[in-house]
């Protein structure tokens, strides 16, 4: 309730999302920190591909180019685990 | 008792191994594994596994409601002043305000006796944080958020080098402009 009331005073009220509070003076962490969210959430590359117009020949090719990526990385990782799979009941005997 | 569990769940897949040797069955033999990490879980979700954790460590790392009457050197987290940091490519501007926003301190990378290219390097950007947090002592500020705003070579050296001139830092804050229905922007640079 209190979350609605100030979101009706304002839209985006500062000091709430995309906060993170320094522990022990860690600067340097808590920076990592908010741009590991930034980046998974997908803002910073929201905020480079709007930086500049994109025209639309550009944007097909770079889906186009993204399609194929994922279809390559999929197959790649799947032949990997291929490669690497084990048949046995301890796969890295003596490391434990 | 957890290896009791362990070897109940091996059983079953020991037996299928030996009759078919599929590579479904290595695939389950591999995930009930103890020695597997939580990593390999995945690309997809390990994201969110990953925030979740910091979550679970350290509780409060993230702003709740309550945390603006949090007291932080005898002062309301709500009353904390705040260093709005503009990063550019080109240059870095750092404003100190009061908690309502009234403007105390100004610094930029320019006034700082950088120019041209030079603005928009990290070590003048952690120059300029060092000279404004003296100012800042000097006024009385010791204790401030941080709100960061746009992405540029300063980003990282700002925060650091408020830091490193003395103040505290309670949290940092990132507030780029982004949108996802912006306005036409700018052509793009030919390179």
């Amino acid at each position: 309730m209190f979350l609605t009331l100030r979101l009706l005073s304002n839209r985006h009220p500062s000091f709430i999302a995309r906060t993170v509070f320094v522990k022990n003076n860690n600067v340097d962490d808590a920076c990592r920190l908010v741009n590991r969210i930034l980046g998974k959430e997908g803002i910073l590359e929201q905020f480079r591909l709007t930086r500049y117009y994109e025209k639309p020949f550009q944007t097909r090719r770079r889906v186009n180019h993204e399609k194929c990526k994922a279809i390559y990385n999929e197959d790649m990782e799947r032949k990997i685990q291929f490669v690497l799979r084990k048949n046995r009941h301890d796969p890295f005997p003596g490391c434990s | 008792m957890l290896s009791a569990i362990r070897n109940t769940l091996r059983v079953p897949v020991t037996t299928a191994t030996r009759l078919f040797q599929t590579s479904v069955v290595q695939a389950s033999d591999k995930f009930d594994h103890k020695r597997i990490p939580l990593e390999d879980e995945g690309v997809q979700g390990e994201k969110i596994v990953d925030l979740d954790s910091a979550l679970k460590v350290k509780q409060n790392l993230f702003p709740t409601l309550d945390s603006d009457n949090l007291l932080f050197n005898g002062m309301l987290y709500k009353d904390l002043p705040i260093c709005n940091i503009r990063v550019s490519h080109n240059n870095t501007i750092f404003t100190l305000t009061d908690a309502a926003g009234t403007v105390k301190v100004i610094r930029s990378c320019g006034m700082e006796g950088f120019k041209n290219t030079k603005k928009g390097t990290n070590i003048a950007a952690q120059t300029t944080a060092i000279s404004i947090a003296t100012r800042a002592i000097d006024r009385g500020f010791k204790t401030i958020r941080v709100r960061v705003q746009g992405l540029g070579p300063g980003r990282l050296a700002a925060v650091k080098g408020l830091q490193m001139g003395g103040l505290e830092i309670i949290s940092i804050t990132d507030n780029t402009h982004v949108s996802w229905n912006p306005p036409r922007a700018r052509k793009a640079r030919r390179l």
